[in-house]
């Protein structure tokens, strides 16, 4: 599933990102990476999505959460 | 080096609090440019530490070292140049799992370089204890842990840094080293490289920019590779489909290692707490986003007062002092001169820069504070249609105030066409002295239809936004620019007044410099234009070429008079009325009513003597036009662009007729 599909308090571990090199090299040093832990803080319509990962707040627009999926739960 | 003295370099992502260490370092003497042939802004500074002068030159904010931007090129260019001795690299020591990341992509790098853990107090707060020592025998730099708004600790920082220059300490990769590879065709891609492509690259560096399909990497390289292996070469690259996602799970493996040794008790998270929910809340984030930055602005006025006096006063004195020299027998023009294009700029000039400096330092301290992250939030989708961060909504909503405010707190937009964008689109909100004027001659002319008038400025204004967005959007913010949010929210800071003070004030002084050269001559051309021996309006420049040009003025619905009283609100706005009270009731000269020195206003004369349709026409011409003389030195400042500040000029010159032109034909349907 997609992370922006993710409801507020949900924990997941990213699975997979997709994208040309900008986009992934933007969004990994920003500290998403396949594998990475997120628990989502707020999904509110219209707003980009905020998460938490690795120590970070991360505010991320809706459109690029689409390239990015994840697994539900802690693994 | 630069001229025999050493040179450090500030290399961090953003919210490291580069800038507040950068400021901490340098204070008053820091000077901003841009890096040649680009729009990225160049800050550099100097300080003298035991009778030894240091250069601090601060590299543009990046997440990382790719290729992606000019920022990024800038920073790589810069560290291979060799003209850093040594690179300070900074890490958010509460997040150091994603801010160390900076520092995984620079080893490799060969240039000596040392490690400010920064925030130490935030980290602190939130029961974080980082071991030191650990780091350093790990990385083989020096570390030094610390609070950036904390000048008096910056002892250590000193030592790490001649640590750094004297022991040239180069950053140990050998650990990451040994993660990258695990990649495929890492080692095969890393033996084929050749010595020395990139000066102070290693080529571990350059195999991992390689495997992550770094551009200019490939090029550099395959420049220098035979033919087959050239071949080789890009297959081996083209293979590894995104390798930035392999490189950077070794980058944050090495990382996780690091930390799991050096760093206790990394359990806690970062606290959402009222404040934050206050202002990401669905329905009242937006309403408490304008209230800070009205908020803002009105705080603004606090530092700004004492130089808004301070020019006031000398503007007071500049009626005496003309008819004391025109007694003196110093000749009208002579007088004229100094009194009304000198001593009126510099009061400009005074008060501009009060203004500057509130701005500078109140939204600079939001900045710092973490609130300007949580704007851009909020306001992400709203200003994304016009291609823009969120965090425009700033100048735009400052512009309401002031619109050299607007254009002095765009600094705040780290992406200059964005910046030139915002500032463009802040002009069309009409100022602190339009909303003096309009509403006062609107209901002079057309009593209670005043307010419909209003009402009808501020959706022109929406539109004109959304047009200016349109016609200036695909030149200056490129396609590439244009994605989403992707952004950190940092975690609260506190301010460092003091160094932003200083910063402020430094800011101040090179705005001084810089203005003087735009404010000086248009002040001189207008006077000029507005000047006559005898006194009366017919003598001047400005009746002779306005009486010619009026069958075309005519066409937007101004006559002579209106159109000199337009001429005159681009210099500023206050003085627009007492420009057409001058004319039609002789209440004083054009420069005086600009100036404000004139006798109060005849507006009776004036409802009698101009249409109403030609009286709609000047309002909308007037609200529209180039805000003032010291908006578009203030714009010229922040955009260090006289191109793109003569482009918005004249697109606000030709804006504003073309409005007046469809509000005089519609008032001649009307009336």
């Amino acid at each position: 599933m997609s992370l922006s599909s993710l409801a507020v308090g949900d924990e997941a571990v990213i699975t997979s990102i997709d994208g040309d090199v900008r986009f992934l090299s933007r969004i990994t040093s920003i500290g998403l990476t396949p594998g990475s832990k997120v628990k989502v803080i707020k999904n509110d319509r219209n707003r980009p999505l905020l998460l938490y990962s690795r120590d970070t707040m991360i505010a991320l627009n809706k459109k690029e959460c689409e390239n990015i999926k994840v697994q539900e739960g802690v693994a | 080096m630069i001229d025999g003295k050493q040179v450090i370099a500030l290399l961090g992502q953003p919210n490291s609090g580069k800038s507040t260490l950068f400021n901490g370092l340098t204070g008053l003497k820091q000077h901003v440019g841009n890096w040649p042939g680009k729009t990225v802004e160049k800050k550099e500074g100097s300080f003298v530490r035991n009778g030894k002068e240091y250069i601090v030159a601060d590299l543009p904010g990046s997440y990382s070292l790719s290729a992606n931007s000019d920022e990024e090129m800038i920073t790589r260019d810069y560290i291979a140049s060799g003209k850093a001795d040594a690179v300070c690299i900074l890490a958010d020591s509460s997040q150091l799992e994603r801010s160390l990341f900076m520092l995984s992509d620079y080893a490799g790098i060969d240039v000596p370089c040392f490690l400010v853990l920064n925030l130490a107090d935030v980290a602190e707060n939130r029961g974080k204890k980082i071991n030191v020592e650990a780091l350093k025998k790990h990385l083989s730099i020096p570390v030094v842990s610390l609070s950036a708004p904390d000048t008096k600790k910056y002892d250590e920082l000193y030592k790490c840094m001649e640590e750094a220059l004297t022991k040239k300490t180069v950053l140990d990769a050998s650990k990451l080293e040994a993660e990258y590879e695990k990649i495929e065709g890492y080692s095969e891609l890393k033996a084929m490289i050749p010595d020395g492509v990139i000066k102070g690259y290693s080529k571990t560096w350059l195999a991992a920019k390689a495997i992550e399909g770094d551009k200019a990497v490939k090029e550099a390289v395959s420049q220098r590779l035979a033919f087959d292996d050239k071949a080789r070469f890009i297959q081996i690259i083209s293979k590894s489909e995104k390798g930035t996602l392999a490189t950077s799970k070794c980058k944050y493996d090495w990382i996780n290692s690091l930390i799991s040794e050096a760093v206790v008790n990394n359990e806690s998270v970062q606290p959402f707490g009222k404040f934050d929910k206050a202002i990401t809340h669905k329905v009242w984030g937006k309403p408490l986003v304008i209230l800070i930055v009205i908020g803002g602005l009105l705080g603004s006025f606090i530092p700004a007062l004492p130089f808004m006096g301070i020019g006031m006063g000398i503007a007071a004195l500049i009626p005496p002092l003309q008819s004391g020299l025109l007694e003196a027998g110093v000749p009208n023009f002579v007088a004229g001169l100094i009194c009304n294009v000198l001593i009126q700029s510099v009061c400009y000039i005074i008060q501009m820069l009060g203004f500057v400096f509130g701005v500078t330092l109140v939204f600079g301290m939001l900045e710092e504070i973490g609130v300007m992250a949580r704007i851009s939030y909020v306001f992400d989708n709203t200003m994304g249609k016009l291609g823009l961060q969120g965090k425009s909504v700033m100048p735009c909503l400052v512009s309401f105030g002031c619109t050299m405010g607007g254009a002095a707190g765009a600094r705040v937009i780290d992406n200059w066409g964005q910046k030139v964008l915002t500032i463009a689109i802040a002009w069309a909100v009409p100022c602190g002295a339009a909303w003096a004027i309009i509403p006062m001659l609107s209901s002079n002319f057309f009593g209670a239809g005043a307010l419909l008038i209003i009402v009808i400025i501020l959706l022109v204004m929406l539109l004109h936004m959304f047009v200016t967005a349109k016609i200036f959007g695909k030149m200056l913010v490129k396609k590439e620019d244009r994605y989403g949010i992707i952004m950190e929210l940092p975690p609260y800071h506190k301010p460092k007044v003091g160094a932003l003070m200083r910063y402020a004030l430094g800011r101040s002084k090179d705005t001084f410099f810089r203005v003087v050269k735009v404010i000086i001559p248009i002040c001189a051309i207008f006077w000029l234009l507005s000047y006559s021996a005898s006194g009366v309006a017919e003598g001047t420049i400005l009746y002779k070429v306005g009486t010619f040009i009026e069958p075309v003025t005519k066409v937007f619905g101004l006559n002579w008079k209106l159109f000199t009283a337009y001429v005159a609100s681009s210099v500023g706005k206050e003085g627009a009325v007492g420009v057409l009270s001058a004319l039609y009731a002789n209440t004083g000269t054009i420069f005086g009513a600009v100036a404000g020195t004139n006798a109060a206003n005849d507006m009776q004369a004036l409802i009698t003597a101009i249409p109403k349709p030609e009286a709609l026409a000047f309002i909308f011409a007037v609200t529209f036009n180039v805000p003032c003389v010291v908006a578009v030195a203030a714009t010229y400042q922040e955009t260090h662009s006289a191109k793109w500040t003569a482009i918005i000029s004249a697109y606000y010159t030709v804006g504003s007729l073309l409005l007046a032109f469809i509000a005089y034909h519609i008032g001649m349907l009307i009336w």
